[in-house]
C-alpha cells in the first residue's frame, strides 16, 4: 500500500486511519459564529496561537493512565528510577504538547484552484501549504470530508500541494464550508486543529442523465439537412469506387491517366450546429431537464459539433471548446440559482 | 476488514525496543518465553513481509493459553514479581501478533514503556539506567513513527526526534525527581525472590566462610561522617552463633522468637551497656541477602529506622528478610562494656558443648588452663599456641572429620579463620569461660573519594566474643594470632604467598589491585556509583526532606507542590519560547540560499547579478565573458532551474549543492 514517493501526499482513503473525534460541537451555530469573528473566511490563513486549538487525545489520556500505575509501582516498591521513569513521560507528554502545537503553527494555508464536477462527483479542491521559515511541518491532516482526509508533509521544499475532494450533491455553487486541519505530530498523545475557511467553492454541473441518442430531429432550427452525409455542392475529394457508386461521379479524366476507378466525392456543407434545448422535454420537471441536456454537452464536446444552448430566458450561440463546454454547463449549474 | 498497515518506521523501532526491554529480564525467565518473543517477533517480520498472516483466531487462543499454562508450571504461582513480569512479557509479545488497529499498536508501545520500568525492580545501577534510557528512547521513536506520513521512512530520522523530545524532557523530569513529594509505600508488594542468598550464613561448618570469600560481591558500603576507624577495627557483627553440636556452631534456637528488644523501656541486655567513647555515625547501604540481620560496629546505639531493632546481643535485625538494598543509620561507640553481670542462663548457654566431643581438645584445654592459672593468661596461651605452633593460615584446609576441633588442633592444623574462631570458643567454653562465635566481616575497602568502606564477600570473617569478669563481653580475634596482615590489611595480603585469592574468578578486577591506575580508575567508578546510590537511587522521602529543608527550609507539601509547579512550567515556558522563537527568523529555502552563494561568488570574478536578471540569462552572460567557466556554471544554472521550476518535488538540492561547492573551490583556487 506504499504510495509513490514522488509526492509528500499520501492518500488514505481506505482507512479512516486519520481520526476525528465524534464531537460535533463545531456544527453548532454558536460555535460558528464565534469561529467566524475568530476566523474570518480568507483565501490565505496562517496559523498562531489565536486559531489553533489543542486537547489531549484518547490515547493520551491512556498514556495518564499509565503513568500513574508506573507511579504507584514507584511509590510501593520506593524505587526511585521507576519515579525517575514516570516523571519523564509526564514531562515528554507536557513538551509533546509544544511540538504537536509547533506542527501547526506558522503554516499557511492558501487556496489554489478548484475543479468543477458533476452533482454526485466529487469536486476538486487545491489547497497549498507553505511555510516560512527553517521550521519543517510533518504529518498535516487536512480535509473536508472526515473519511478522506489527506496526509501531507513539508520538509524539503517550501510549499506543498494537496488535493482535496468533496462530495457535491446538487448542481449550484458548492460551498464546502470550514476545512479541517489537524495534526497528531510527533507523540499522537494531543491533537492540534483548526477550522479554516478559505472561501472556496465550486461549481457543481447537474447530474448527466443519458437522454438516448442526440434527438437531431427534434431540432427546431431552420438551417435543415444537418445530418446529410454527402451533398453536391462542393467537390470534397477522390476515393475508390464502390459498387452502387452513381457513374455520373467517376473521375473520368483521372481514370484515363491512371486506369484507376476513382469517385469523385461531394460534401454537402454539413452544417453541425446543434441547438440544445429547455422545449425538448416536455413534461419533465426543471432537474430532469437540465441533466439531460447536460448529459447531452458532455456527449457533444467529445465531438468537433458545435453546439448551443437556449433556456427560459438564456441563449448561448453554438460554439466548441472547453470554454464553450464549461460556459455551457456553468449556466445549467446556475440556471435559476439565486448567487448570494 | 481493512488491515491497518503499520508504517514501517515505527514497526521497525517497535521491534528494537521490545528486544530491548525484554533482553535484560532473558537471564530471570524460563528459555521458552524467550523462544516465544523471538518466534513473536520474527512472525511479526513475516508478516510485514507479506509471506506469513496474522494467525487465526483459534491458534492466539491455545498461545494465551500455552503461555497461562507454562507460566503456573514454572512458578508455580501468579502472585510475586517474577511470574507477573513473565505474564506481562508474553501478552506484550502476542500483541505483536494482533496488531490490526492502531490502537493495538499503542497498547504495544504502552506495555513497552511498562516493561522498561520493571527492570528497575532489579537492578538500578548507572549502566543499566542508560541502557534503559536507550530503550525508552526506541520505545519512543516507535510512538512517533506511528504519527508520520508513510512516505516518511528514515528512521534515523525518527530518532532524532525522539532524542530531541526526551531530551527537553530531561530538565522537567529533574525537576519533578527532586520536588516531587515523595510518599512513603501504599501497599506491600511481591519483592524480587528468585535470588540466591549471599553474605554470611546463620551457621558456621568449616569450609563455609572460605567459599564465601570466592566472591567479590559487594556486600555493603559504610559512609561514614567522619574519618573511618583503622582497617584492624572494622569488625563487622552480623550475627552472633552460641550453639556447638561438635561440628557446627548455630545460632540459638529458642530465643530467636522473642529476642527483640525495642530500645530500653525493656529490662535486660541493651540496658547493660557502658558507653566509652570513640563514637562513629555512618550509614550503611546493604546490598539485598534475603537473610535478617545487619551489619555494625560494635556496639551500635542508635538506628534511625523504623523497621529495624537491636537485639539483645547488641547487633541490628530487620523484621524482614532484606530483599531490596537497604539503607540505615548507626551510631557506634567503639570503646564500651556490655553486660558487666552475666545472667546464669546467659552463662549456661555460652559454656555449652556437647560433652563427649572432640575429646583429645578437652584433655589439652584442661592441662592448658590448668598450667596457666588465671583465665587472661589461659586465653593467652591458646593464642600463642595459634601463633608458634605450626598453625597454617590458609584457603585450602584440609577436610575434617566428626571431631572438627580435633581434627583442626592435632592433625590438619591448617585453617582458615572458621576453624581458628571455632576452636577457639570450643576450648575457652572447655575451659567453662563463656564464649561465642560472631560472624560478619572484617575490614573492607576505604574510598577517599567518597569517605565510605565497600566491604566485599572476600572480607567475610568470624571471630569470637569472651565474657570476662569487670570487661564483659570481648572480642578476641584469633586469626590475628597467626595471621596478623589478615586482620590488618586484608585477606589478599593474607593469602599471598599462596595465591588462592579470587581463585576461581581470575577476571575479578579486585585480582589486580597492585595495577595502581586501574585501582584508581575502580575507586573513580566506584564513588560515581556511590553518589548515584545515595542521591538517586536512595532518593527517599527521608532524603528529600532532608536535602529540601536545606534549600528551602521548613516545607510542608501544599509549598513544595507549588514551588515544583513553578518551576516546572517556567521551564516548559523557557522550552516552548526557545522552540517557537525559530518562526521569526525567516531563512530562505536551501535553493534559494545555495544560488545566492553562487551569485556572491560570481561577484568576486567581477561579474554581479543583474536585478531582474534570470538564472539562464545570467549563466549565457558568465558564459560569454568567463568561457573556462562554462561548464561549471551550466552545472549550477540546471541544477537550481531542475529543483525550482521543473521539478521541485523530486529533484534533489544535492545536485545543486555539489554544484555551488565545485564552483567555490574554484574560485578559492583561483583568487588565491
Amino acid at each position: 500500500m506504499e504510495d509513490s514517493n514522488k509526492g509528500n501526499i499520501d492518500r488514505t482513503g481506505l482507512e479512516p486511519e486519520y481520526e476525528v473525534p465524534k464531537s460535533r460541537l463545531w456544527r453548532s451555530n454558536l460555535f460558528q459564529s464565534w469561529l467566524n469573528r475568530r476566523l474570518p473566511p480568507s483565501d490565505s490563513i496562517s496559523l498562531n496561537q489565536s486559531n489553533i486549538f489543542i486537547l489531549p487525545t484518547r490515547q493520551g489520556l491512556y498514556f495518564l493512565i499509565l503513568i500513574f500505575f508506573m507511579l504507584v509501582a514507584g511509590i510501593n516498591y520506593q524505587n526511585s528510577l521507576v519515579y525517575a521513569l514516570a516523571f519523564l513521560l509526564i514531562s515528554m507528554l507536557m513538551v509533546s504538547i509544544l511540538h504537536t502545537f509547533r506542527n501547526l503553527s506558522g503554516l499557511t494555508i492558501q487556496a489554489g484552484q478548484t475543479q468543477a464536477a458533476f452533482a454526485g462527483e466529487d469536486a476538486e479542491f487545491d489547497v497549498r501549504l507553505i511555510r516560512h521559515g527553517k521550521r519543517t511541518f510533518e504529518a498535516i491532516v487536512l480535509g473536508w470530508n472526515p473519511d478522506l482526509l489527506q496526509g501531507a508533509d513539508l520538509l524539503e521544499g517550501t510549499e506543498v500541494r494537496v488535493k482535496l475532494f468533496v462530495e457535491t450533491s446538487q448542481r449550484g455553487i458548492m460551498n464546502p464550508g470550514r476545512m479541517l486541519i489537524q495534526t497528531y505530530y510527533p507523540v499522537g498523545l494531543f491533537r492540534a486543529w483548526s477550522w479554516v475557511d478559505l472561501n472556496m467553492s465550486s461549481v457543481v454541473y447537474p447530474q448527466p442523465l443519458i437522454a438516448g441518442d442526440i434527438p437531431l430531429a427534434l431540432s427546431t432550427t431552420d438551417e435543415g439537412e444537418m445530418m446529410q452525409k454527402q451533398g453536391v455542392d462542393d467537390f470534397h475529394g477522390l476515393r475508390e469506387y464502390r459498387a452502387g457508386d452513381s457513374l455520373r461521379h467517376i473521375a473520368w479524366k483521372s481514370f484515363a491517366r491512371t486506369e484507376e476507378l476513382l469517385v469523385k466525392e461531394f460534401a454537402a456543407h454539413v452544417d453541425r450546429r446543434v441547438w440544445l434545448d429547455w422545449e425538448f422535454f416536455q413534461g419533465m420537471d426543471r432537474e430532469a431537464r437540465l441533466s439531460r441536456l447536460c448529459y447531452w454537452v458532455v456527449q457533444l464536446s467529445r465531438t468537433t459539433d458545435e453546439y448551443g444552448l437556449r433556456l427560459p430566458g438564456v441563449e448561448i450561440a453554438p460554439g466548441s471548446g472547453i470554454e464553450h463546454k464549461n460556459r455551457v454547463l456553468t449556466e445549467l449549474a446556475m440556471f435559476e440559482i439565486e448567487v448570494g | 476488514m481493512v488491515g491497518f498497515a503499520i508504517p514501517r518506521n515505527s514497526l521497525a523501532w517497535m521491534l528494537a525496543a521490545q528486544a530491548a526491554v525484554i533482553a535484560p529480564h532473558v537471564v530471570r525467565l524460563p528459555i521458552w518465553v524467550t523462544l516465544v518473543c523471538v518466534g513473536c517477533g520474527l512472525w511479526r517480520v513475516m508478516v510485514y513481509q507479506g509471506r506469513w498472516s496474522y494467525p487465526r483466531r483459534w491458534v492466539k487462543v491455545v498461545f494465551v493459553l500455552i503461555g497461562v499454562t507454562g507460566i503456573l508450571l514454572g512458578y508455580q504461582k501468579f502472585y510475586g514479581l517474577e511470574p507477573a513480569i513473565a505474564l506481562l512479557i508474553i501478552a506484550f509479545v502476542l500483541k505483536l501478533l494482533e496488531m490490526h488497529h492502531k490502537r493495538d499498536a499503542y497498547i504495544v508501545i504502552l506495555l513497552a514503556y511498562f516493561v522498561a520500568i520493571t527492570e528497575f525492580l532489579f537492578y538500578q545501577t548507572i549502566p543499566y539506567t542508560l541502557y534503559m534510557l536507550i530503550a525508552v528512547t526506541m520505545i519512543t521513536a516507535a510512538l512517533i513513527g506511528l504519527h508520520q506520513t508513510k512516505s516518511h521512512v528514515r528512521p534515523t530520522e525518527t530518532l532524532k526526534t525522539a532524542v530531541l523530545l526526551l531530551g527537553q524532557s530531561v530538565p522537567l523530569m529533574m525537576v519533578l525527581f527532586v520536588l516531587f513529594p515523595r510518599i512513603s509505600p501504599l501497599w506491600t508488594v511481591p519483592l524480587p525472590t528468585n535470588v540466591a542468598r549471599t553474605g554470611v550464613t546463620d551457621s558456621m561448618t568449616p569450609g563455609d566462610i572460605s567459599l564465601l570469600t570466592q566472591s567479590d560481591g559487594l556486600a555493603f558500603k559504610a559512609t561514614f561522617e567522619s574519618t573511618p576507624p583503622l582497617f584492624s577495627r572494622l569488625y563487622w557483627r552480623g550475627i552472633v552463633l552460641s550453639e556447638f553440636d561438635g561440628q557446627t556452631w548455630s545460632r540459638e534456637a529458642q530465643l530467636t522468637q522473642n529476642s527483640w528488644r525495642t530500645g530500653a523501656t525493656v529490662p535486660g541486655w541493651v540496658s547493660d551497656i557502658e558507653y566509652q567513647g570513640d563514637e562513629q555515625r555512618y550509614e550503611i547501604v546493604l546490598e539485598p541477602t534475603q537473610q535478617k540481620w545487619l551489619f555494625s560496629l560494635a556496639v551500635p546505639t542508635l538506628v534511625d529506622h523504623p523497621s529495624l531493632e537491636i537485639l539483645h546481643d547488641y547487633r541490628i535485625a530487620s523484621r524482614s528478610v532484606v530483599r531490596q538494598r537497604l539503607r540505615y543509620k548507626v551510631k557506634s561507640h567503639l570503646r564500651y562494656v556490655v553486660e558487666r553481670e552475666l545472667s546464669d542462663f546467659s552463662r549456661y548457654r555460652n559454656t555449652r558443648i556437647p560433652k563427649y566431643s572432640n575429646p583429645r581438645s578437652q584433655v589439652l584445654v584442661k592441662q592448658m588452663f590448668k598450667k596457666s592459672g588465671s583465665i587472661p593468661g589461659f586465653i593467652n596461651n591458646v593464642l600463642r599456641m595459634y601463633n608458634l605452633e605450626e598453625f597454617v593460615y590458609t584457603l585450602r584446609p584440609t577436610l575434617l572429620g566428626d571431631d572438627s576441633v580435633d581434627g583442626f588442633l592435632f592433625e590438619s592444623r591448617r585453617g582458615f579463620c572458621e576453624h581458628f574462631a571455632g576452636s577457639f570458643t570450643f576450648m575457652m567454653r572447655a575451659a567453662g569461660i563463656p564464649a561465642r562465635v560472631v560472624l560478619g566481616y572484617q575490614g573492607g575497602e576505604y574510598n577517599p573519594r567518597g569517605n565510605y568502606v565497600s566491604v566485599r564477600q572476600f572480607d567475610a570473617h568470624a571471630w569470637a566474643e569472651v565474657w570476662l569478669e569487670d570487661g564483659g563481653w570481648v572480642r578476641i580475634d584469633p586469626t590475628a594470632a597467626v595471621a596478623p596482615e589478615r586482620i590488618e590489611r586484608g585477606l589478599e595480603a593474607a593469602v599471598e604467598l599462596e595465591d588462592t585469592f579470587l581463585e576461581d574468578t581470575p577476571l575479578s578486577i579486585f585480582k589486580y589491585r597492585q595495577l595502581l591506575w586501574l585501582t584508581d580508575l575502580r575507586l573513580r567508578l566506584d564513588a560515581v556509583g556511590h553518589y548515584w546510590d545515595t542521591w538517586v537511587v536512595g532518593y527517599t522521602p527521608e532524603t528529600q526532606m532532608g536535602v529540601l529543608e536545606k534549600f528551602f527550609g521548613d516545607l510542608d507539601r501544599k509549598r513544595l507542590g507549588m514551588i515544583m509547579l513553578t518551576v516546572f512550567f517556567s521551564i516548559l515556558g523557557i522550552i516552548g519560547v526557545v522552540m517557537l522563537a525559530k518562526k521569526s527568523s525567516t531563512v530562505l529555502a536551501p535553493i534559494d540560499d545555495e544560488y545566492l552563494e553562487f551569485c556572491r561568488l560570481m561577484e568576486k570574478w567581477g561579474i554581479g547579478r543583474r536585478t531582474g536578471e534570470g538564472p539562464l540569462d545570467y549563466a549565457q552572460r558568465i558564459g560569454m565573458e568567463k568561457p573556462e567557466l562554462r561548464q561549471q556554471i551550466n552545472n549550477v544554472t540546471s541544477a537550481y532551474v531542475e529543483k525550482n521550476y521543473i521539478h521541485p518535488d523530486t529533484a534533489s538540492v544535492h545536485d545543486l549543492k555539489k554544484a555551488v561547492r565545485a564552483l567555490r573551490f574554484r574560485t578559492l583556487t583561483a583568487t588565491r
